[in-house]
């Protein structure tokens, strides 16, 4: 595939000396100073995203929390309106077809955000539901902005006039502000016109926010156990699989209910395992691993900036005793690894 | 992007430069840029005889993971062990203290058929 799409932001970054990659279809910044520098600048102080490739669109009306409620696991009835909730869109044999996270603005307004990659199965989903309900594909008009780390809340309360706190979404001057992200550090991400992106993008530099890329954006993430839909989490797997059992809200009806019960009731045959290196060697995605009598392959591997060594985690099939060690193969030769619950970095 | 002229260059951006009667090899500062922050190093024991063109090291950065092969054939002398735990000088100095080993070489000629400067600036454009 060829990257055909932009931001509104390109120009910009190109000013700012990034070089690019291809992020399903999508010409994104990979890195600015570099990957390192960005990573501990939101772990130490703020760094700044453009990550506009991401899916959003609104579901506005009557019917909106009723079609969030049967078309995902988790549910709303577990929060309140003014608040956001991670949750996953299954197949009817309990495949995860996406994970997403769901802004509820108010009563009948919904933000739905899908993974770039899957903004348009999960956008027709919704709208050949035959819900009373107005989609709204928010791409095209708009940026997607991830503001993170410890220093973020002073310096969106400077921009917004206050910090949205964790998981808490609002309203404020024009922008959508929701206290999420996918780093681990407090923050927000902001969904801004894009008329008006360049001023944010510049007002959040100018305040001491470091431009960050898709690199850091990755290794921040892999050090949280966030899982990466595509590597972590496809449609051959399920949520029970990937340790995302929290994210089930059993007492609905939604798509592939059935199948997580039945998965439930015999016990999952694989399970997601993290594990860290003892030194800086890399585990990469697709190296095999086993532990004792379980093998399987990495589904997410990296260097660990803060920690400096290699994390990964994978699936093992059967599900392994709690206490049997990991080995990864890197290159044709077995690596002894220490076996982690993620996150990896406590925050 | 610098390309100092004491030295011989690959086409896979590896470089050799005469040094205390062996060949000192590294990475071009093109290939760092390219590579992005270095973050691991696998280097190759000493002693270990090396044919032209033999894969001699891994270089991983946080994206990818790239191959260094020997520009000349002999026997590795001397290892950089200073990039086991401070891999980002091949970053930040890719000609001087990234270096990552030292060969004996069998026949010290074998790089002057190598790229020289004017040829590797050529090749990187």
């Amino acid at each position: 595939m060829t990257a055909s799409l932009r931001s509104p932001l390109h120009a910009t970054h190109e000013a700012l000396g990034a070089r690019f990659t291809d992020f399903g279809g999508w010409e994104m910044p990979l890195q600015y100073a570099g990957t390192l520098a960005e990573h501990h600048a939101v772990r130490s102080a703020a760094g700044v995203f453009d990550v506009s490739h991401l899916g959003r669109f609104a579901v506005d009306g009557p019917d909106a929390e009723a079609l969030v409620g049967r078309m995902l696991c988790n549910h709303l009835g577990r929060i309140a309106p003014g608040r956001a909730q991670y949750t996953l869109m299954l197949t009817p044999s309990g495949g995860v077809i996406d994970d997403i996270i769901v802004w509820w603005l108010a009563p009948g307004r919904i933000i739905v955000l899908p993974n770039g990659v899957n903004h348009d199965r999960v956008r027709d989903a919704f709208a050949g539901a035959g819900a009373d309900v107005h989609i709204t594909d928010l791409r095209p008009t708009t940026v997607l902005l991830a503001v993170q780390g410890p220093q973020a809340p002073a310096l969106l309360a400077t921009i917004l006039g206050t910090a949205p706190k964790r998981f808490r979404v609002s309203e404020v001057d024009g922008m959508v502000a929701a206290g999420t992200g996918y780093t681990g550090e407090s923050g927000a991400e902001l969904i801004v016109e894009a008329a008006r992106a360049t001023g944010v993008w510049e007002r959040l530099t100018a305040g001491g926010a470091t431009p960050c890329g898709l690199g850091a954006r990755d290794t921040l993430r892999l050090e949280m156990g966030y899982p990466l839909w595509g590597q972590d989490l496809d449609v051959d797997t399920t949520p029970l699989e990937a340790g995302l059992e929290w994210v089930v809200d059993w007492d609905h009806e939604f798509v592939g209910r059935d199948a997580l019960i039945a998965q439930r009731a015999a016990g999952p045959s694989r399970t997601l395992v993290g594990f860290a290196f003892p030194d800086r060697r890399i585990p990469r995605h697709g190296f095999p691993m086993r532990c004792g009598h379980s093998i399987g392959v990495v589904s997410s591997g990296n260097f660990s900036p803060s920690l400096e060594v290699g994390i990964g985690m994978g699936y093992l099939a059967p599900v392994p005793p709690a206490d049997a060690s990991v080995e990864v193969e890197v290159r044709g030769e077995w690596f002894p690894a220490r076996r982690v619950d993620p996150p990896f970095l406590e925050r | 992007m610098t390309v100092p002229d004491d030295r011989r260059y690959t086409d896979q951006h590896e470089w050799a430069l005469r040094h205390d009667g062996m060949i000192r090899i590294g990475i071009t500062d093109y290939a760092q840029e390219a590579l992005g922050d270095v973050v691991f190093v696998d280097l190759p024991a000493t002693g270990r005889r090396i044919a032209t063109g033999e894969s001699i090291a891994e270089v991983e950065s946080t994206k990818s993971v790239a191959e260094i092969y020997a520009p000349c054939a002999g026997t590795i002398a001397a290892v950089n062990q200073v990039l086991a735990e401070h891999p980002e000088q091949i970053n930040a100095d890719p000609y001087g203290a990234g270096w990552f080993v030292d060969v004996t070489p069998d026949d010290p000629a074998e790089i002057d058929r190598l790229l020289d400067a004017a040829g590797y600036q050529a090749l990187i454009g």
